[in-house]
């Protein structure tokens, strides 16, 4: 309990911190475009009531969640198949890196030209940009299985399936959610971007029409609110990273005891 | 039931050749515990590869129950020296000895009993639900040892099982794979580079050469069936026995220094 509560203090005190800072030096701003933290947190209670959670929010993660979770599906099956696959390797890698490289944000013109300015076009540039750190984590993570654990497969008759299945994935299953973490915040931003460009609701329309139409204080509102969906995100995923790779938490401590 | 004819294995670097093993010619017989000793870095991994076809060889052959081995032949269990990078650290105890069985036709019932059944052979009755990395060194290799008897071999395969493991811990474990080898009636081939344990533990041993690799000499050990650490070891015979593999295995040493000074 005093330990939780120990935790609990260290990982507020600096959120508190900068909020007190932020509090003090902006309490008697006349800066229109900064103004006091006050202002923003009532804009905040007033601009972010259910309603427009269910009109804005909500479609922006149910885009979110599907760019992402289909980002994840093709990252890992195809990660799975390029990892295992040695000619197929060489093949792509050099083109894999390419696309990488490119910043997902310009894609969402090209996107929009052929998947249109509804849903689509918005769940496709999320998991466009996503599905990179999570396709090459899953190709890092096959092709570093331990050659021992492979000889293991092979000498246990382990057949391509059953190998896959029991070993490959759970052994690369580490890089995986590196990859699947990294892919957690690219998904966000880009939700974020491919909203700006063409929408008609959305926590990124939202925002940026607040600051078109000089709604300053709802504006940063927004900002915080997008802060605080980041964050409670990545809370999540690691509550879910400790449950899955619990195994592999556990592993790593008992390697660095002994 | 084993037999290595005229076994070569040759690594093609990028700039060189290394030969690993020249020549070997050997065979096991259906129920033998046979020890392979030889000098450090004498190729005996690579040998125990071909022989679990992991790796071809370049010339010569490995056959098992009548046919050559190409690829790993059902009916072969391998132990490898390195239990913690062969055991699959996400599963539990009970869960990586289970899933080599999983894709034989057996019954649920008769899975379990053979996961039980060989867990409590190796003295691992109340750890199902531990992880590997849960375990100590000699335990971990308990798991896996459980694991290849589990697999109900023909023969089963040991590279330097117990080379990372203390030494009580490994004296306790070879008086295990003497006892499971003698209740299972089981083929064990073991390769060590530990003279007192390839004297202990074998039936007969086979002399190495170092690398490139052949037999030196094959030696029946007529120790008593019946062995233990504190009397068998203290065995006139035992000693003789010790003192003569290492001899040769010296000479072996000394053997391969000629041509590697000239070569």
């Amino acid at each position: 309990m005093i330990r939780l509560l120990r935790r609990l203090g260290y990982a507020l005190a600096l959120p508190v911190l900068l909020l007190v800072v932020w509090w003090i030096t902006t309490d008697d701003s006349e800066n229109f475009y900064l103004p006091p933290l006050r202002t923003i947190l009532r804009a905040f209670a007033e601009t972010w009531t259910l309603e427009r959670f269910q009109a804005d929010v909500l479609p922006s993660l149910a885009r979110f969640a599907a760019g992402y979770a289909l980002a994840g599906v093709v990252g890992v099956t195809v990660g799975l198949l390029i990892g295992g696959l040695r000619w197929l390797r060489a093949l792509l890698e050099p083109v894999l890196e390419f696309f990488r490289a490119i910043p997902p944000p310009v894609l969402v013109p090209v996107i929009m030209l052929f998947a249109g300015i509804d849903h689509t076009m918005k769940v496709v540039v999320i998991a466009v940009g996503a599905v990179w750190p999570i396709l090459l984590n899953t190709v890092e993570g096959v092709r570093s299985v331990d050659e021992v654990l492979v000889d293991t497969c092979r000498a246990y008759q382990l057949r391509r399936f059953a190998r896959l299945r029991h070993v490959i994935l759970p052994a690369a299953s580490p890089q995986i959610v590196t990859g699947l973490r990294q892919a957690l915040s690219i998904g966000i931003i880009l939700m974020v971007i491919s909203e700006m460009f063409a929408s008609s609701n959305g926590l990124g329309y939202t925002i940026i029409e607040f600051q078109r139409s000089f709604a300053i204080p709802e504006m940063w509102s927004g900002i915080l609110l997008l802060g605080l969906i980041g964050f409670a995100l990545s809370v999540l995923f690691r509550a879910v990273e400790n449950r899955v790779l619990a195994w592999y938490h556990g592993l790593r401590r008992a390697q660095r005891s002994s | 039931m084993l037999e290595v004819r005229g076994l070569r294995k040759v690594y093609e670097g990028r700039q060189r050749q290394v030969e690993a093993i020249r020549n070997l010619t050997f065979t096991v017989d259906k129920g033998e515990l046979v020890c392979l000793v030889g000098p450090s870095g004498c190729g005996k991994t690579t040998l125990l590869k071909c022989v679990a076809g992991l790796l071809a060889p370049t010339a010569g052959a490995v056959w098992f129950a009548g046919r050559p081995v190409t690829r790993p032949p059902e009916g072969m269990a391998v132990v490898f020296q390195e239990y913690g990078r062969s055991l699959f650290p996400w599963l539990t105890v009970r869960a990586n000895v289970e899933l080599p069985l999983k894709r034989r036709k057996l019954r649920r019932a008769e899975r379990a009993r053979l996961v039980e059944e060989s867990l409590a052979a190796v003295g691992l009755a109340d750890v199902h639900h531990a992880y590997p990395w849960q375990l100590s060194g000699g335990m971990q290799q308990r798991v896996a040892i459980a694991r290849a008897i589990a697999y109900q071999p023909q023969v089963l395969l040991m590279d330097e099982p117990f080379a990372a493991v203390d030494a009580q811990t490994r004296a306790e474990l070879e008086d295990l794979i003497r006892e499971l080898w003698r209740k299972l009636g089981v083929t064990v081939l073991f390769v060590t580079h530990d003279i007192d344990e390839a004297v202990y533990l074998g039936q007969r041993v086979i002399i190495l050469t170092a690398s490139p690799t052949v037999v030196r000499e094959q030696l029946t050990i007529d120790l008593p069936v019946q062995r233990d650490q504190l009397h068998t070891r203290a065995l006139p015979r035992f000693t003789e026995l010790r003192g003569h593999v290492y001899e040769q295995i010296q000479m072996a040493k000394q053997g391969a220094r000629v041509p590697v000074a000239t070569g």
